[in-house]
């Protein structure tokens, strides 16, 4: 029996400001927070709130047949939880219906995985925490930032208790196999993994709306119709997607909510189809071989590697010089730090710095302060720099608070030596007068 | 004696500003005005900027009406026969041109018809820009016209954009030219440039009846690169317009080390880098900044992070004046690790604000500033040795300080004027 695994990706970073030169060590504000606010409040309207309330409606009028998952980043369930309560409202109704699963990431989307085991966990916890608490799921399955994957990264989440972890199907790393089935790593059998049919994906994610496409327009029947192509060959067909693909990436005008509205329905027109959420899948299907990825692969671009947010010097120099602060950082137990560090490893940062397909005609001569990765390279690292300084400074007056505490207890030391002298001379003059 | 009637053609002025072209002009033209009457002529000029005691004239704004035609010489219309460039060059980077079609006489007409009625364009859109050659060519038929109006006893013409208005001029007026030079095709192109305004500086210089670098270097560079006879070379250095300095402490303790200019291949940025390379491998609480905007930034960023020293290493792009006295206020020390520069105003200012100056012996400034710390541009270690020695050394921080002002007590504009003054009267009196 054939399933349908959906899993929708939710995130909004906290993008900085033209954090410049003059701001180090006098302004710590980094982000741009009225861009943030304006934007978060543009994909809520646009796409989350209107998405969701057709996925809830699905769900009921499907008889909770219709069952998907979500993963959402820590970082906008912050800001959601503070500007846009409504929309989070509509996420615990979800949630509440069982037929969503909720699926566990870092909380700072961040690239951590590559450059520290021990922030990477501390992430981890930190949003399956929040999504205990939000949404009252204990996340079983795993899905690192943009789909990055190993070997190593599937064996460390294993052994944090993950059962499942999602990736991109890439076709290198498969050999000619299909996606369609759940696989294991490399001498790892407990934990699958869920591999992304990117062409099925895509074809709603990027190709839906484009007119010069020779499918266009893509509707439910058609969609359905490959979908059923596979019924003899599939155990589970994964559409692993940005959620923002309804109603932001592609508009509303596109017919995008109309195809979601339609699709189950068309989908569960062959009996043996059915929907399940990542973890449904994994208890459902046994494992069908191995995935062996020796190196990093992701969603990303064409490459399917790290290239989008590891390919310039800039991006590499930021990332180091970023996760070299790690132990002062956790050293200084500072939430305010912590929380400014954090949020310099959201991954977007280093993903506008990346200059492939930047045409060099258009940097030139002309120091433009907007719209080029050079300028958001140079904007994180100022941040950094001030940040770097916020550290030392700390870091110096706890040096100097601690040899203040020892001093002011050897001025003490002193005081009681200065009473000490003056009982003699006291007595001495008792003796004289 | 007689005041001298000066005809001076510039460029850029204030408020119009690109680069040190501007600058100098005003600090001379201002000192000049109580010696000579001096009228200048420029593309733009912007009608609410006055310099007291000096005619400024724009192009922008002359009515056109008052105007005659004149015939101009066969190399003006060599010069002039260029068709329109396409490119956007600046005079102060290197104008990548191979244009010159310097016409045979056989096929130039004897006469070119001058369309005044296109004059006032320049008060339209940029002095540089798109199609910098074609403006050139028009200031000079423009302000070779407006010259007939004018009394003077003496042309002074600044870089190559002015050198064709100021030659046709002389040739008018059978009055003498004194051409000042702050910078050359060769500094901007190095030793191998060849090209129309190379010939262009070329002709001015053999045409005028004195040359009056910024600075010895530069005289040098005339003398050899150029093939200029040494009797007509006077260099003049650049003086300091007295500015109200003030220090600022750094929200951050580590020390600060200044780059200010254009980033491109002349000023050495890619010095810097190696600069700051080595000092913050001997000194770590150490930052850099980097000031303006140019062809090489976005190299020099990426080499900046791939020598691991980006988040030592601050860019800012182009700054206002008040923004460079801020990073003034602030600095530590300041490096001007030029390939070739006919003399380094910005150095000046730095000095006034108290900040030591680490410069190349290929500048100008060096032969003024006397106790500034010095190196060949490419020999990186003993710039950065120098640095490091600054911001460990607190006294000889503080004497190559004290030092800068004595140095720049004698570099007023004002001693500037009295020099060109003399050229003009040996100009005048035919030596």
């Amino acid at each position: 029996m054939p399933s349908i695994c959906f899993y929708f990706q939710l995130h909004q970073p906290y993008r900085l400001r033209d954090y410049s030169f003059f701001d180090i060590g006098r302004d710590h504000n980094y982000e741009n927070e009225s861009l943030n606010i304006e934007i978060l409040h543009k994909v809520a309207d646009k796409s989350y709130l209107p998405a969701n309330k057709i996925i809830l409606e699905l769900i009921k009028k499907h008889k909770k047949k219709f069952r998907i998952s979500y993963s959402i980043s820590g970082v906008l369930l912050e800001q959601l939880e503070k500007y846009r309560p409504d929309v989070l409202d509509t996420f615990k109704a979800l949630a509440k219906t069982g037929c969503v699963e909720f699926l566990a990431e870092t909380y700072y989307h961040s690239l951590s995985s590559l450059y520290s085991p021990e922030e990477f966990k501390r992430q981890v916890n930190l949003h399956t925490q929040t999504i205990e608490r939000l949404f009252n799921q204990k996340p079983k399955v795993f899905r690192n930032t943009e789909l990055i994957y190993s070997n190593q990264l599937a064996n460390t989440v294993q052994q944090m208790g993950f059962e499942g972890i999602m990736t991109e199907g890439v076709e290198w790393l498969l050999n000619g196999r299909s996606p369609h089935f759940v696989y294991s790593p490399l001498d790892n059998r407990k934990i699958k993994v869920l591999l992304r049919n990117y062409t099925l994906s895509d074809d709603i994610a990027f190709r839906f709306s484009n007119t010069t496409w020779s499918e266009h327009p893509l509707t439910a029947q058609k969609f359905s119709r490959w979908i059923h192509r596979y019924g003899a060959t599939a155990d589970t067909i994964n559409l692993f997607m940005d959620y923002e693909t309804f109603g932001e990436h592609q508009w509303e005008g596109t017919g995008i909510f109309e195809f979601l509205k339609h699709l189950p329905e068309e989908i569960l027109k062959k009996k043996s189809f059915d929907f399940k959420t990542p973890t449904e899948v994994i208890e459902s299907y046994q494992t069908k071989g191995d995935f062996d990825a020796q190196h990093n692969i992701s969603w990303a671009d064409t490459e399917r590697d790290l290239s989008a947010w590891l390919s310039n010097s800039m991006q590499a120099e930021a990332l180091s010089k970023l996760y070299i602060l790690e132990e002062k950082v956790h050293s200084l137990n500072n939430p305010d730090i912590l929380q400014k560090w954090s949020r310099l490893q959201i991954s977007d940062h280093f993903y506008y710095m990346c200059t492939k397909h930047w045409s060099d005609g258009e940097v030139h001569k002309y120091f433009s302060p907007f719209n080029s990765p050079y300028d958001s390279y140079i904007y994180f690292i100022n941040a950094l720099s001030d940040l770097e300084i916020s550290i030392k400074k700390l870091q110096s007056t706890d040096i100097e608070s601690s040899s203040l505490h020892k001093k002011s207890r050897s001025k003490k030391a002193n005081e009681s030596e200065i009473t000490g002298t003056e009982t003699p001379i006291k007595k001495k003059k008792a003796a004289t007068s | 004696m007689n005041r001298p009637k000066v005809l001076m053609l510039g460029w850029e002025f204030p408020p119009i500003v690109n680069g040190g072209l501007g600058v100098a002009c005003l600090g001379l033209s201002k000192a000049l005005a109580k010696k000579t009457e001096l009228t200048m002529i420029l593309p733009k000029a912007d009608p609410d900027f006055i310099v007291e005691n000096v005619d400024l004239i724009g192009l922008n704004s002359v009515d056109i009406n008052k105007l005659k035609k004149v015939k101009t010489s066969k190399k003006y219309k060599e010069f002039a026969s260029v068709y329109t460039v396409d490119s956007n060059i600046l005079p102060y980077e290197t104008p990548k041109l191979n244009i010159l079609n310097s016409l045979t006489d056989s096929n130039i007409e004897t006469t070119l018809d001058f369309d005044l009625s296109q004059m006032n364009q320049f008060g339209k859109g940029d002095i540089y820009g798109d199609d910098l050659i074609n403006k050139v060519i028009d200031y000079a038929k423009y302000v070779t016209q407006l010259a007939g109006k004018i009394e003077f006893d003496v042309i002074h013409c600044h870089d190559w954009m002015t050198i064709l208005a100021g030659v046709e001029i002389k040739k008018l007026s059978k009055k003498p030219l004194v051409l000042q030079i702050h910078s050359l095709e060769y500094d901007r192109g190095g030793p191998q440039s060849q090209g129309w305004v190379f010939q262009l500086e070329k002709y001015g210089m053999q045409q005028a009846d004195f040359v009056v670098p910024v600075s010895n270097y530069t005289g040098d560079v005339i003398k050899e690169h150029y093939k200029i006879k040494s009797e007509k070379i006077f260099p003049v250095h650049n003086g300091a317009d007295t500015v109200e300095t003030y220090r600022e402490e750094k929200p951050f303790p580590d020390k600060l080390v200044l780059y200010l200019g254009r980033i491109t291949g002349q000023k050495g940025p890619q010095y810097f880098l190696d600069i700051a390379t080595r000092v913050i491998d001997a000194y770590p609480n150490v930052r850099f900044v980097m000031a303006g905007t140019g062809d090489r930034l976005k190299g020099l960023i990426e080499t900046g992070a791939y020598k691991r020293i980006g988040n030592k290493l601050h860019f800012t792009g182009f700054l206002s004046k008040e923004k460079v006295r801020h990073l003034l206020a602030m600095g530590d020390a300041y490096v001007m690790p030029s390939v070739s520069e006919p003399f380094g105003l910005s150095a000046l200012e730095a000095a006034q604000f108290g900040v030591p100056c680490v410069i190349s012996k290929q500048s100008g400034v060096s032969e003024v500033l006397n106790s500034a710390l010095k190196a060949d541009y490419w020999d990186t270690e003993l710039m950065a040795s120098h640095i490091i020695s600054l911001l460990k050394d607190d006294t000889l921080k503080k004497k190559i300080v004290q030092e800068a002002y004595n140095d720049l007590a004698n570099s007023t504009w004002d001693a500037s004027a009295d020099k060109v003054c003399k050229v003009y009267n040996m100009a005048m009196a035919g030596v």
